[in-house]
C-alpha cells in the first residue's frame, strides 16, 4: 500500500515538474535550481556546490567560471572513476561545462561540481552562501547556495 | 448426455467450490507475498569476500594516540581511505555511513569507522579528528609516515596517487573509495563501493550484525 502511494506521489511530482518546466520554457536564458552544498567541518579547506543548470535559450552556452565571497578560489571540477577503479577528481577538461540549448546539466556528488577552495565561510547546516556563475553568452547570475544534507 | 431437461440453475447460487478456490488463492498470494522473500538468502549490496585469511593488523596515529585494527576486534570495522581536502567523494561517503549508523540504532555501537588519510603531508592527526568527528563523533581518523600509510593501503588493495593541478588546489589525491568491512573476528568480509548509499550500507551492516 505504501509503495502504491509512493508511486502516485512520484507520478504527481513528475506531472507537476513537467507542467512547471513547460510553464518556464518561454523564458530565455539560464536557470539555476536546487543549488546546495554538503555541510563540512572548517578543517576541510575545500567544499563543493551542486545544482541543476538549465539552458532555456536557443543557443548552446557554457559555464566558464565562478566566484564566491565564501571561497578563496572557485573552480569547476569533476569527480569520476578512473581506469584504476579509484575515485579521481580534476578541473573540468577545457575549463568549462557545456550547457546545450534547451537542456539541463546536473552537478551532483560523484560528478560535476563547483569546487570552493580555501573556504572563507563555514559550511554549516542552514547557511546560505553566495555564488556567482559566469557564462560564455548569458549574463552573470548570482544566487545563494543552501548548505544542507541532500 | 442431454441437458434439455435440466432446469437453468438459479443465478444467485454460485458453485460451492468457488469460495474454496478463492480461499486457496488468497492463502497462496499471502504466502508468496510474505513468506517467499524471507526464504531467499540475503543479497548483499556490497561485494562479499570469502577469504578465510585474517586481515593484517596495523597501527597508525590518531589525535588520541596509536590506533590498531585489533583494538576493534568484536566490532565491525569500516576501513576507509580518504583525505580532508576531498570536497565531494569523501564527505558523501562519510555522511552516508553516518546516516546508515543512524538507521541501525543501538547496533551502531558495534560498528567502528576508521578513515586512513591518503594525504599524510596535509592531514595532521588533529585535523583528521576534527574532520571525521564532524560527520559522526565516533569516527576515528588515522595517519602516519608516508611509507606506513602506503603499506596499509596496499594491504587493503587501496590505490592512491597525488597529482598536481594548475589551479588553487595545489594537488589532488585520487584514491580507491571503497569501504572495507572487517567482521568481528577480523576477516575482511565485504567491499562497499562508492555511491552505494546509506540505506544499502545500513542493510548490509544490519545483516552482518544479525
Amino acid at each position: 500500500m505504501k509503495r502504491f502511494k509512493t508511486r502516485w506521489a512520484v507520478a504527481a511530482l513528475a506531472l507537476a515538474a513537467t507542467i512547471g518546466t513547460v510553464a518556464c520554457s518561454e523564458d530565455a536564458g539560464i536557470e539555476i535550481s536546487d543549488a546546495w552544498g554538503r555541510p563540512s567541518p572548517s578543517v576541510a579547506t575545500a567544499g563543493a556546490f551542486f545544482m541543476t543548470i538549465t539552458n532555456n535559450g536557443a543557443e548552446d552556452d557554457a559555464l566558464v567560471a565562478a566566484t564566491s565571497p565564501a571561497c578563496g578560489t572557485v573552480e569547476l571540477h569533476e569527480s569520476f572513476m578512473n581506469e584504476e577503479g579509484a575515485m579521481a577528481m580534476q578541473p573540468v577538461p577545457g575549463g568549462e561545462i557545456t550547457l546545450p540549448a534547451g537542456g539541463s546539466v546536473v552537478l551532483e556528488p560523484g560528478g560535476l561540481h563547483v569546487m570552493c577552495i580555501d573556504k572563507l565561510q563555514d559550511f554549516t547546516e542552514g547557511a546560505d552562501l553566495e555564488l556567482t556563475l559566469r557564462f560564455q553568452n548569458a549574463d552573470d547570475t548570482t544566487f545563494d547556495v543552501e548548505i544542507r544534507e541532500p | 448426455m442431454t441437458d434439455t431437461q435440466a432446469k437453468p440453475r438459479p443465478r444467485s447460487s454460485l458453485p460451492v467450490w468457488l469460495p474454496v478456490l478463492l480461499g486457496i488463492l488468497v492463502i497462496l498470494a499471502l504466502f508468496a507475498w510474505f513468506v517467499l522473500p524471507r526464504l531467499r538468502p540475503y543479497q548483499f549490496n556490497g561485494t562479499v569476500i570469502q577469504s578465510e585469511m585474517p586481515s593484517t593488523n596495523f597501527t597508525l596515529t590518531s589525535a588520541d594516540g596509536p590506533v590498531s585494527l585489533s583494538d576493534y576486534r568484536g566490532r565491525l570495522v569500516l576501513l576507509y581511505f580518504g583525505y580532508t581536502f576531498c570536497p565531494d567523494v569523501c564527505p558523501t561517503t562519510l555522511a552516508d555511513v553516518n546516516k546508515a549508523l543512524d538507521q541501525l540504532g543501538n547496533k551502531a555501537e558495534d560498528v567502528q569507522l576508521i578513515m586512513v588519510s591518503v594525504d599524510p603531508a596535509r592531514d595532521t592527526p588533529e585535523k583528521l579528528a576534527e574532520y571525521v568527528e564532524f560527520f559522526n563523533p565516533t569516527f576515528v581518523g588515522v595517519t602516519g609516515a608516508d611509507e606506513d600509510v602506503r603499506r596499509v593501503a596496499t594491504l587493503y588493495n587501496v590505490w592512491y596517487e597525488a597529482h598536481d593541478e594548475e589551479g588553487a588546489s595545489g594537488y589532488l589525491v585520487d584514491h580507491t573509495a571503497t569501504l572495507n568491512v572487517i567482521d568481528e573476528e577480523g576477516h575482511l568480509k565485504l567491499l562497499i563501493g562508492y555511491g552505494t548509499g546509506a540505506d544499502a550500507i545500513a542493510a548490509d551492516l544490519d545483516y552482518m550484525l544479525r
